[in-house]
């Protein structure tokens, strides 16, 4: 059976990989990476990104030229964010720049693609580990061709979750974060993780090797492809209230099981998040 | 009647040869555990509900304690599972293993990917050597005490991470987008010392929870990370294996490791290399490293060991030489 965006996909498939090549010869680079400041000193960018993320758009409009984009970069300069029904990449080129800025071993390129507003594929490249996770939806997830199952778990006092602190460090948010990582600990769950990307979090769910992955404050692009893999492995995505996942809402529970995400759902204190889209929310 | 110095240069042959084993034994545990992984675990618990064993674990120990035993018969031993049986954690002068057959057990139990085997080694209560293995990327990391540290012998070099001050004019060069916007959203704590924040800003660092999970403990534990991330650290991690989380501060991919509620079986190796890295492991007090307080300080630098012990209040473990007089 012919499935009409399976170039695409190959296409997708072979640009991370290719930037996953340039991301690892950077690191190669003995010098220290001129490292740029977004909203606040966590939240950084090297050139690497800005480039890796040209490089993967360039590549992708010769051959797809009517196609639409959303880069975390090109968002970063002034680009919509809207995701509309045309055929859409949604592009993360470095998610883990801190990571990559240390050389601590998580790095990935993350590549979704979006056609009337329904998620088909996604290609998740973690090269300093050089695993290439890929789902294309009905499908099936996996990772450097091996299929990926998440762990099925439904008791939350069994289960591995996977969170992050995030780069917003105004006090008021901290608090509310760690606050929500508390809340977890005392339930208690076997432990909570965090290697500081939302993309490879997302895939170790997908792999069985996490329960389930949350965080408010990340964005369309760090999520996109991994969400794809994570629903392709057997695994759920919903929204930090239990409700349905909202791709433009900064914000997503995955998990191995509706009654895990279900039962984090219960424990997390929301903290209001600028849409990726800009609408407000009455306007949902 | 031989000399001291020339007990001196046959003891370190001796423990060449020591580490030669110790590496062997890793990788063979190393093995068994990558073939375990793939398979349903049985899963007890030990001092709390998220303290957690498996009939791996206590395989693992045997095997390494008895090929070694069967090399060095005089040797002494300290393992986390004969501890767990009652052992007592006794460092003595004597030539001793210190094991930890696998560090990353929650991790192992989960098939989350980072579990690694680490055997240290002491002789007149000194770390002579240390192996870490991490059984599924099999990177292996060793290092003996002057002679450099090791990952697939590759030498290893701390981060020298002592960041700029963090100033306003130190954004603008930097080239911050939206600088305004960036400027607003910045808290610059007025608490921390000066030049305190100074040393903070641009580290990254890891960290373990511990097995202690009551709301006290957690209050602490949360409140550290607080005043951490108020010192405008780059970013916090946690890997679930202190072991590994030690030997990325000594590879330079992380500037810092602090904890409360690891034990010595978790530092003996990783001290070794942090230190043959140019690295700096010191007690959560300020002090000089204490192998049974089930605590660390770990660094590229000693300023930021130094800083970040000050940083962090205290959480209390029992030590591990509890029960030895």
């Amino acid at each position: 059976m012919s499935d009409v965006w399976e170039e695409c996909m190959d296409h997708g498939v072979a640009a991370a990989r290719k930037a996953g090549e340039v991301v690892r010869e950077a690191l190669k680079n003995e010098g220290c990476m001129s490292v740029m400041l977004k909203s606040s000193p966590a939240d950084l960018v090297t050139e690497t990104d800005q480039k890796v993320e040209s490089m993967i758009i360039s590549s992708i409009k010769e051959k797809f030229p009517t196609h639409s984009f959303i880069g975390e970069e090109s968002v970063a300069a002034g680009e919509s964010s809207i995701l509309t029904d045309n055929p859409t990449w949604i592009i993360d080129p470095i998610d883990g720049t801190t990571n990559f800025v240390h050389r601590f071993p998580f790095v990935a390129v993350s590549i979704g693609f979006a056609v009337k507003k329904e998620l088909e594929f996604g290609v998740v490249y973690s090269c300093m580990e050089d695993k290439m996770y890929t789902a294309r939806k009905g499908r099936g997830a996996f990772c450097n061709g091996v299929q990926l199952k998440v762990s099925g778990q439904e008791d939350i006092t069994k289960s591995l979750i996977i969170t992050e602190l995030g780069s917003n460090r105004n006090p008021d948010t901290v608090r509310r974060v760690l606050a929500n990582m508390d809340r977890l600990l005392c339930v208690p769950v076997h432990g909570i993780r965090a290697v500081g990307t939302a993309a490879v979090n997302m895939c170790l769910v997908a792999t069985g090797g996490a329960d389930a992955y949350y965080e408010i404050g990340i964005h369309c692009w760090d999520m996109a492809a991994a969400a794809v893999i994570v629903t392709e492995a057997g695994g759920v995505v919903m929204d930090v209230t239990g409700g349905p996942f909202d791709l433009m809402s900064r914000r997503l529970i995955t998990a191995s099981s509706r009654a895990i995400g279900e039962r984090i759902a219960k424990e997390l204190q929301a903290f209001p998040c600028e849409r990726d889209d800009g609408k407000k929310e009455d306007q949902l | 009647m031989a000399s001291s110095e020339e007990n001196e240069m046959y003891s370190k042959k001796q423990w060449e040869g020591c580490m030669e084993i110790a590496v062997q034994t890793a990788r063979t545990a190393g093995q068994v555990i990558r073939e375990a992984f793939k398979h349903e675990k049985e899963v007890s618990t030990k001092s709390s509900p998220v303290d957690l064993v498996t009939e791996t674990d206590r395989l693992v120990e045997d095997l390494i304690i008895s090929s070694l035993r069967e090399k060095y018969p005089s040797h002494r031993f300290i393992g986390e599972e004969s501890s767990a049986a009652g052992e007592k954690c006794l460092l003595t002068d004597s030539p001793t293993w210190i094991i930890d057959p696998i560090d990353g057990t929650c991790n192992f139990i989960h098939s989350f990917p980072m579990v690694a085997v680490s055997i240290g080694f002491a002789v007149n209560k000194e770390l002579e050597f240390g192996v870490i293995y991490h059984c599924l990327d099999e990177n292996l990391y060793t290092a003996r005490k002057g002679h450099g540290a090791f990952c697939n012998g590759i030498q290893l070099q701390v981060s020298k991470e002592t960041a700029d001050a963090f100033t306003h004019g130190d954004l603008q060069r930097l080239g911050c987008v939206n600088y305004a916007s960036a400027a607003e959203s910045l808290t610059i704590t007025s608490h921390l010392k000066d030049g305190a924040q100074e040393d903070m800003s641009k580290a990254l660092i890891l960290t373990e929870i511990g097995a202690k999970r009551d709301p006290a403990t957690l209050k602490i534990f949360s409140g550290n990370m607080e005043r951490l991330l108020k010192a405008q650290v780059h970013g916090i991690r946690v890997i679930g294996s202190a072991t590994l989380a030690l030997c990325q501060v000594a590879s330079g991919a992380a500037d810092a490791y602090y904890q409360f509620g690891l034990h010595c079986w978790d530092i003996a190796a990783a001290a070794v290399i942090i230190r043959e890295a140019g690295g700096n492991v010191i007690d959560t007090s300020g002090g000089p490293l204490d192998l049974m307080s089930r605590r660390i300080v770990a660094a590229g630098t000693v300023e930021m060991a130094h800083y970040i012990a000050q940083e962090i209040q205290t959480i209390t473990y029992e030590r591990d030489d509890h029960n030895a007089n």
